[in-house]
């Protein structure tokens, strides 16, 4: 039996019932939490082998070795004392107290920067286990951990897992009850005499009402400087943070530390000790492969190249397979939708008829474009990709005013702007955050993209497709130049961990198609359908016309489109997938070569791909930067939509 | 000398660091301190980062310019 054979996702409801016990995930990014939350709670967070693939906490409640556990899968955080908002999110949540113990998770293939989140936590009052992750990477660079060794040093047990093939995770939870339960706590890291002298000094100055570990626990994060306890220190009577700040500059100068890495120096030396005393190298494992595939994907020269290579492959292969399959499918649902129109008559007919049409257009039009797109973005998330694309890209994006961080959400982007928009979180600063949300729009997402091989791929041709994304990304290139100067500050220069290259289990990048081709299943497609038959219904009473005329000054006026797209771009609003259906209905053939001359085709498309985001772009943007931005944003796309669109139109003329 | 001016692949040991902000808690985090083995991997095109190599953990960290140029170090 598999490990995880005795696992399933168990009633949501379950999660608000506090008797269940409550433990959660902590660790570096990228150290694996979310496969571990995934193989136990079903595939419900987003993995993916960069740093900031969550951004927010996960939480579910599953059945773990026949117990019911309430498991929070929390970003990953380099240390306690939080740099960016994500990291922000995990330790005010453990400061909440919810947890009633936590897997820490280390990644055993860096185990000494691992350590030392693992002797942060340890200051703490809460109880934890430690899950030593990636024990497979860790064998293949030739090094062995006694994880006895750490766990007798840590004062906390140890399990070795390898989540990606659920190995170790079930055990690990069963600790971490255990912990709960008996309230385990780690050995305190042993500092040397004067830092531990001055932990004692600042100790006596809190209120006597809290426990002693309480006040140690402050004591050493004043001393740190971590601005939530300085916050909490402020509100203590007498001037207890006045004097603790004291004597934290006391112990600075005495020793010729900065400030701020007294502690952080101090657990850099205790971990690498403690890393040196429970493993060792059993032998040289040569250059690794990674390094080698990295002189060419990381070259200068040969790795934009590459990537640009791959794009262009990737383009040509979705655009031919998609193509071919959704030939296959879309002729019978068309003869149906024929044989409906002509059998039922009025309003009844109208609904079947867009049933049919929604329906159809699902399957025939959106997910055979969707699914190969879905499947290169699982592999290039989880292989390691993208943060080297950031590397490459960098310089590039810095000329823009941008950052090169914000390349993982802008590829994102190409699969769905919201993730992408979220995952701008991981950026540290506010300037480069909103430079990248405002950014995201710009890019087209999968949906915008089934548009572009479904129009310009069949009546132009692919070469013409290469030629609108490189289009695209100079127009992007542009705005992000214009927004970087308009908006104050210097974008902070790039400091990233580059991760192994990691072969993802064909179950896991399985599983995370499959979440998001069911999310377009169940949130999409209904939609697709509400939407057609909602067209169809407008289409029999008339009123699609008159909204039609009403647009007209605009669509067929300054575009010089065919009337009858007007409806079909105020659908688009709500799902980008719609548009395409929308304009089949609206022309009433999927030949629309046969209707719109090849510059209405393409005047169509570059409106489209730089129009108004949909919807759920337009929520995660005003969560994440407010109103205000969110209306610029919106603004500016319509505005350079409008712009190219009338330009396509002006160069058509010509051309024609 | 400074983290950028070390050509490729040649070990260094980092001596100090130019800047009293928060540049050495957020290298500490990601796994470069004081006193570490270093060696620089790989330029990045375009007046890109460099991807810094930590010899003890085995960690690959890429650096922007601007903080590579005060990082100094020492050669053997």
């Amino acid at each position: 039996m598999k490990a995880t054979d005795n696992l399933r996702p168990a009633d949501p409801a379950a999660v608000l019932d506090t008797a269940i016990p409550h433990i959660a995930l902590v660790g570096q990014p990228n150290c694996g939490k979310s496969t571990i939350f995934n193989s136990l709670a079903g595939f419900k967070a987003n993995t993916g082998n960069f740093a900031g693939t969550s951004v927010e906490f996960t939480e579910s409640v599953a059945m773990v070795g026949g117990r019911r556990v309430r498991l929070t899968d929390l970003p990953g955080t380099y240390s306690l004392v939080p740099s960016d908002e994500a990291e922000g999110v995990t330790r005010h949540w453990l400061d909440s107290g919810a947890a009633d113990a936590v897997i820490l998770v280390l990644d055993a293939s860096v185990l000494s920067r691992s350590l030392e989140l693992a002797l942060e936590l340890s200051e703490t009052e809460i109880p934890f286990v430690v899950a030593l992750n990636m024990m497979d990477d860790a064998g293949r660079k030739g090094i062995s951990i006694d994880a006895q060794e750490l766990s007798r040093r840590l004062g906390v047990p140890v399990v070795p897992t390898v989540a990606t093939r659920g190995q170790g995770v079930v055990q690990v939870v069963m600790e971490a009850l255990v912990a709960a339960s008996r309230r385990i706590r780690a050995h305190k890291p042993a500092y040397d005499r004067d830092v531990d002298a001055a932990v004692e000094s600042v100790r006596s100055l809190m209120p006597a009402g809290l426990d002693a570990a309480r006040q140690r626990y402050l004591a050493v994060r004043v001393l740190e400087g971590d601005p939530v306890v300085e916050a909490e220190l402020a509100r203590f009577p007498g001037d207890a943070l006045e004097r603790a700040r004291a004597v934290r500059r006391r112990l600075a100068a005495d020793h010729g530390w900065s400030e701020d890495s007294v502690f952080s120096s101090h657990r850099h030396a205790i971990a690498v000790n403690l890393f040196e005393a429970v493993s060792r190298v059993v032998r040289n494992p040569g250059r690794p492969l990674g390094e080698r595939v990295d002189a060419v994907l990381m070259n200068p020269v040969l790795g934009p190249l590459a990537a640009l290579a791959a794009i262009a492959g990737f383009f040509a292969l979705s655009f031919f397979a998609g193509g071919a399959l959704s030939g296959l499918v879309m002729g019978p649902f068309e003869a149906l939708g024929d044989s409906v129109r002509a059998a039922i008559p009025g309003v009844a007919g109208a609904v079947v008829r867009g049933l049919v049409d929604g329906l159809g257009g699902g399957m025939a039009i959106v997910l055979p474009y969707l699914l190969p797109l879905l499947f290169v973005m699982a592999l290039l998330e989880d292989i390691g990709y993208l943060p080297r694309a950031a590397f490459l890209v960098d310089g590039l994006l810095h000329r823009i005013g941008l950052h090169g961080k914000s390349a993982i959400p802008l590829i994102m982007g190409y699969g769905c702007n919201v993730p992408a928009i979220m995952g701008a979180r991981a950026l540290e600063s506010r300037r480069d955050r909103l430079l990248t949300v405002l950014i995201t729009p710009f890019i087209p997402c999968s949906a915008r993209t089934v548009v572009i091989l479904a129009l310009v791929g069949a009546v132009f041709g692919v070469r013409w497709v290469i030629a609108l994304y490189i289009l695209n990304i100079l127009v992007a290139s542009g705005v992000g130049r214009l927004l970087s100067s308009m908006v104050p500050g210097e974008s902070v220069g790039l400091l990233m961990d580059i991760p192994p290259y990691r072969v993802p289990p064909v179950r896991a990048v399985a599983a995370k198609v499959w979440f998001r081709t069911k999310s377009f299943l169940l949130s999409a497609w209904p939609a697709l359908i509400a939407a057609t038959i909602l067209m169809a219904l407008l289409e029999h009473w008339g009123i699609q016309d008159q909204a039609n005329r009403l647009l007209a000054p605009f669509t067929a006026g300054l575009l010089g489109l065919p009337e009858a797209v007007g409806v079909t771009l105020i659908f688009g609003i709500f799902r980008k997938e719609l548009t395409l259906l929308m304009l089949f209905s609206a022309l009433g053939t999927t030949d629309v070569a046969s209707v719109m001359s090849a510059t209405q085709i393409m005047t169509f498309v570059v409106f489209v791909i730089f129009y108004v985001p949909c919807v759920a772009t337009i929520i995660t943007q005003v969560r994440e930067t407010g109103w205000k931005w969110t209306g610029v944003s919106v603004l500016l796309n319509t505005i350079v939509a409008t712009v190219l669109a009338g330009l396509i139109r002006i160069a058509g003329s010509f051309m024609a | 000398m400074t983290l950028l001016e070390v050509e490729l692949t040649r070990p260094v040991t980092v001596a100090s660091l130019d800047c009293s902000c928060g540049l050495s808690r957020n290298l500490a985090c990601l796994g470069i301190h004081l006193g570490d083995r270093v060696s620089v991997v790989r330029r990045a095109p375009f007046n890109g980062p460099i991807l810094v190599h930590v010899e003890n953990s085995g960690v690959d960290i890429a650096v922007g310019r601007g903080m590579a140029s005060r990082i100094l170090v020492e050669g053997d």
